[in-house]
């Protein structure tokens, strides 16, 4: 029996049918002699780089163990699932049943939009006040005052010559 | 040389971290310039090679 790591990026395309997917892959890690630890559903996230003309991949992470010559099984089943953009089996030494870095991050960024489209809104009800109206017509004022004068001067350098 | 503290247990997940060792262009920052440990510098390379195979952190800034 060996530990491993599989992260598996999806077509974000088909992010509604994660569940299936989930459900069918399990099937197969079973009919490999591997069970699943624990299943990390991250979500859809922004690709660093396109694959595939992908910008956005739907990531699962699963902590799986099982026999180590099944794993090259899985792989050719996966290589030709068009749904899979990206996949990649870690062998490591012991699973840590803590939530990884990656779902914290992705959980604080869903709070945090949330709260953006909230402050959106406020934003929105507030209207420009009149004062600053009047400021901006002063200093638009003031920028055609100074035109004024630059002209002037070169006219006069002209004059000199 | 100031030595640079890193957690105990850190893999290619801490993508926040992988990205302080990384420069603007996406190449790996050497330790002498860090100061991270050798055995931790031979880990965040590995993790930082990990991450980019999964996308969560560029090899280049020059990606189309």
């Amino acid at each position: 029996m060996k530990k491993y790591e599989a992260v598996i990026i999806l077509n974000p395309n088909l992010s509604s049918k994660v569940d299936s997917f989930i459900k069918d892959f399990e099937k197969l890690l079973k009919a490999n002699t591997f069970n699943i630890k624990k299943m990390e559903d991250i979500g859809r996230r922004q690709l660093s780089y396109s694959i595939n003309n992908h910008n956005k991949g739907h990531y699962l992470i699963f902590n799986i163990e099982g026999n180590a010559e099944n794993i090259i099984n899985i792989e050719n089943k996966i290589k030709y699932n068009e749904s899979i953009i990206r996949h990649l089996f870690i062998s490591v030494k012991e699973h840590d049943g803590e939530d990884s870095q990656l779902l914290i991050d992705s959980r604080n960024k869903k709070s945090e939009s949330e709260d953006e489209e909230s402050n959106v809104k406020n934003e929105v009800k507030e209207k420009p006040t009149d004062d600053e109206k009047k400021n901006e017509e002063e200093i638009v004022s003031k920028e055609e005052s100074i035109e004024d004068v630059s002209s002037d001067s070169i006219e006069e350098d002209s004059k000199d010559e | 040389m100031s030595k640079y503290e890193l957690p105990k247990n850190f893999d290619y997940k801490n993508v926040s971290l992988l990205k302080q060792f990384i420069t603007e262009t996406g190449k790996i920052i050497p330790a002498r310039v860090t100061g991270v440990s050798a055995s931790n510098q031979r880990k965040l390379t590995r993790y930082i090679k990990i991450a980019r195979f999964l996308a969560l952190i560029p090899y280049t800034d020059m990606h189309k």
